[in-house]
């Protein structure tokens, strides 16, 4: 497996762990925990764009990996 | 009239008249009789026996009795409740037994409790060495309660300077087979999103026989058939080890590149995922 290929695996991983802790925050009553739930998923969110702009980079350095 | 009918009317009259007077009352937990109360109640029990097998000559007179002894003591806990003063003579004050780690020796005496009294007691709250008592109670009601040493009291998250998750009530959505939309909609919930949860615990909704919903809208499940084992939720597990995973990869990949820019840009994710790791952690325990 490539470096780009791998580095594509982690990020639908992050996407999906997203994906869950937004769908908490969502039902969530507890406003604290509401909180500290849809703040993280914002980080999460921040950490999904740098690696996606990694991909990016990858992508056009080995261009014959293109592609999920 | 004959003797039997005799009793018969007098007995159905007065369970009548002292199921509704007991009740005017008020409702006072029979487990925590207060020696007044104990005396109330023994005093109408008596009466209305005496009144219903017909040993008291004056009909009359034994409804009166019943009367005051059950008025009387309505009135003196309305008393009670207003003044502080009434409480004490009724309900009795508490007594200090030990304070400070120390017995009172006076006090057990006021008490009227035998230093025996005192160990059984204790033992009856799982302590067995008066020494690691702080500070004991004598209840009005006669129990005793027990504040233990600061290093003899049980362990909490807190004493332990742990973090944990801050969870609200579950919400029960199926009882006995039948839909509660109440605790649904107060979750902002519906009858749609429940059959498809349990769609995908692969679960038929008339076999639920509970089903709850935690804060986080993980389902659990209990179902009339035993014999089928229900998967217990698993989504905050899964979600914490996928994070933790890309953590490690984050960290792997900066590891393994050449180029510093790119190490940096994996450093920084490796490490805002640990700390979103740290902080979301105690809540996805479950």
């Amino acid at each position: 497996m490539t470096v780009a290929a791998q580095v594509k695996q982690t990020l639908a991983g992050l996407k999906g762990a997203q994906a869950a802790l937004e769908a908490f925050a969502s039902i969530e009553e507890n406003p604290e925990a509401k909180f500290v739930l849809s703040r993280n998923a914002d980080r999460l969110k921040q950490v999904i764009g740098d690696l996606h702009r990694r991909v990016g980079v990858l992508e056009y350095e080995e261009p014959q990996y293109k592609g999920f | 009239m004959p003797e039997w009918l005799n009793i018969l009317i007098r007995s159905a009259g007065a369970f009548a008249l002292t199921l509704f007077l007991v009740r005017l009352m008020g409702k006072r937990q029979t487990s925590r009789l207060t020696f007044f109360d104990l005396v109330t109640v023994i005093v109408i029990g008596v009466t209305a026996a005496a009144f219903s097998l017909n040993l008291v000559k004056n009909p009359a007179g034994g409804l009166i009795a019943l009367a005051v002894w059950t008025l009387f003591p309505a009135l003196i806990y309305v008393l009670a409740i207003k003044y502080k003063a009434v409480r004490d003579i009724v309900q009795g004050r508490e007594t200090v037994l030990i304070n400070h780690g120390k017995v009172l020796e006076d006090k057990l005496m006021e008490a009227r409790m035998t230093p025996e009294d005192l160990l059984s007691q204790l033992r009856k709250k799982n302590v067995f060495n008066f020494a690691d008592v702080e500070f004991a109670v004598l209840e009005p009601t006669g129990e005793v309660s027990v504040l233990l040493r600061k290093e003899k009291q049980p362990v909490t998250a807190k004493t332990l300077n742990m973090d944990v998750g801050r969870e609200s009530a579950p919400q029960t959505v199926i009882l006995d087979g039948i839909i509660m939309d109440e605790p649904l909609a107060a979750m902002g919930l519906n009858r749609k999103w429940l059959h498809t949860e349990l769609e995908k615990a692969g679960v038929a909704p008339e076999n639920v026989f509970i089903a709850q919903v935690d804060s986080t809208g993980q389902i659990y499940l209990d179902l009339f058939d035993d014999a089928i084992q229900v998967p217990r939720p698993k989504t905050k597990d899964l979600v914490l080890a996928t994070l933790k995973k890309c953590q490690a990869d984050c960290e792997l990949y900066a590891l393994g590149t050449q180029r510093p820019e790119a190490g940096e840009v994996y450093g920084r994710c490796a490490g805002t995922l640990s700390e979103v790791i740290d902080e979301i952690g105690p809540l996805l325990k479950s």
